[in-house]
């Protein structure tokens, strides 16, 4: 039997097709390839050629089904390579564009500290629009770094302490918790194989959200985890203004954003880099939430180093 | 009175240039800041050669990596190679922050390593602590045995 490796693209014939002509005339001879396409007539058909590729290995003995196979995994391979390429271009394009950016802003910012007041309102005007555009574009283009960085860490996964993680989460965050008064309460959490960087970035973004999205009373924001199966389950759960369920399925979207800027800044990347780490780790993220009654956001991580998979025979 | 100190930059955006100029007016120090734009007219500067005969020897090198080639690295290699030059501090101010880079700078023999912060406020006090440092708190070599090392001292 013959495994899809033997054939290769454009290996052929596949099968000999012979039409019958009139008695006493030789068939018509067809080669089908592998790759699907139909050669014309075969100028040397004579029976005993024939004869002889049938009985030599000149037929690839490829079914229909390793033929699928194989287009299948070249198909799986060229989205691969261009999902790769796409993924670069986005490093070194948001990396890239750092560097002119890097300009504009501290640029405004000083015409802003050196001119304001001296031209006329309107100039004031103009380069406020101009130190704010460039001011957000600087963090755009930081969270689109950010988010084509998951995933490349070039160093192998650790053992991740959560806790760790969520108390350094919870210092950075620290302005904001006292500025909102916000509780934030964790029950005891798993360590995980993981990228720690990645693990902060996930955590502070959840968080962070559960702060910025915080309803009328004061903000409190519970961190659990449990075990499911081969997996954790954590949650993130905050009292906030909650996501109405048309809305839900749509966050975890790059650049989707439910609220204007003025009302809730921000650039609609942070739940795309939560999903993103959590996919690679071969975990699953979702939100329940009801409007004006608080969100919780789950996602599920490995508890172990998930095994290569077997090869097949 | 110590004369002002003496900084050369090693930088060929002149936006940046202007920024470090920039940070440094009117500082306690009132370091005199010279800026060259590539690696070989830095190396005829520091050497005093070529229409740089007259200059005085700089107290700090501040030096970008992206430099058209020779790129910053191979000026830090050769400028630590050479006996004469290497007491020069040299501090590498990138826009770079990756660990290639750093460890690459720290190896070559900068003396540190500081990435240019993208925010206005940040930029100025980085460069001005990195004057606040060098001629505030670190002993530099005296200028004259700089020249004097060169016949007393046998090449380590």
């Amino acid at each position: 039997m013959a495994s899809a490796e033997t054939c290769k693209p454009g290996h052929k014939p596949r099968l000999l097709l012979l039409e019958e002509n009139e008695p006493g005339e030789d068939p018509t001879v067809q080669e089908l390839a592998c790759d699907g396409s139909m050669s014309p007539s075969h100028p040397e058909h004579s029976p005993e050629k024939l004869h002889h590729w049938l009985s030599s290995n000149h037929i690839c003995p490829c079914g229909p089904r390793q033929y699928a196979e194989r287009e299948l995994a070249h198909k799986l391979e060229e989205l691969a390579r261009s999902n790769h390429e796409l993924e670069q271009f986005a490093y070194v394009a948001s990396h890239d564009l750092r560097e002119p950016l890097r300009m504009v802003a501290p640029y405004t910012q000083l015409l802003a500290e050196r001119y304001r007041g001296k031209l006329d309102k309107n100039a004031d005007q103009y380069i406020e629009y101009a130190t704010d555009g460039a001011l957000r574009m600087q963090a755009l283009i930081q969270d689109l770094l950010t988010l084509s960085r998951v995933g490349r860490e070039p160093v192998p996964l650790q053992p991740v302490d959560c806790n760790a993680v969520i108390a350094e989460v919870v210092r950075d965050l620290e302005p904001t918790i006292s500025e909102s008064g916000a509780l934030i309460q964790f029950g005891k959490l798993p360590t995980v194989p993981a990228h720690p960087s990645e693990m902060r970035r996930l955590f502070q973004n959840l968080i962070g959200n559960a702060l910025k999205f915080r309803g009328k009373e004061r903000p409190v924001i519970r961190v659990l985890a449990e075990p499911a199966g081969r997996h954790w389950r954590f949650s993130v759960t905050d009292n906030g203004i909650g996501i109405a369920a048309e809305c839900q399925a749509n966050i975890f979207k790059i650049f989707e954003r439910l609220h204007t800027r003025s009302e809730y800044p921000g650039n609609g990347i942070g739940l795309a880099i939560c999903q993103k780490i959590v996919e690679q780790y071969d975990g699953k993220i979702w939100v329940e939430s009801q409007l004006g009654r608080g969100s919780s956001f789950r996602f599920t991580l490995p508890k172990g180093v998930p095994e290569p998979p077997e090869s097949e025979s | 009175m110590m004369p002002a100190p003496e900084i050369l930059v090693v930088d060929d955006n002149p936006a940046d240039v202007t920024l470090i100029r920039e940070s440094l007016a009117g500082t306690f120090y009132q370091s005199s800041v010279h800026s060259v734009s590539d690696a070989a007219t830095a190396m005829d500067y520091l050497k005093r050669e070529g229409k740089y005969k007259t200059t005085v020897r700089p107290d700090l090198v501040i030096l970008d990596l992206k430099l058209s080639t020779p790129d910053g690295h191979s000026f830090l290699a050769k400028l630590k190679s050479e006996v004469d030059l290497r007491p020069i501090p040299v501090v590498v101010f990138s826009s770079s922050k990756s660990a290639a880079d750093i460890t690459r700078s720290y190896e070559l023999g900068a003396n540190s390593y500081v990435s240019k912060p993208a925010d206005l406020k940040r930029f100025f006090s980085a460069v001005r602590a990195i004057e606040e440092f060098w001629f505030g708190y670190a002993s530099l070599p005296p200028k004259e045995t700089h020249e004097r090392s060169r016949y007393s001292h046998s090449a380590d």
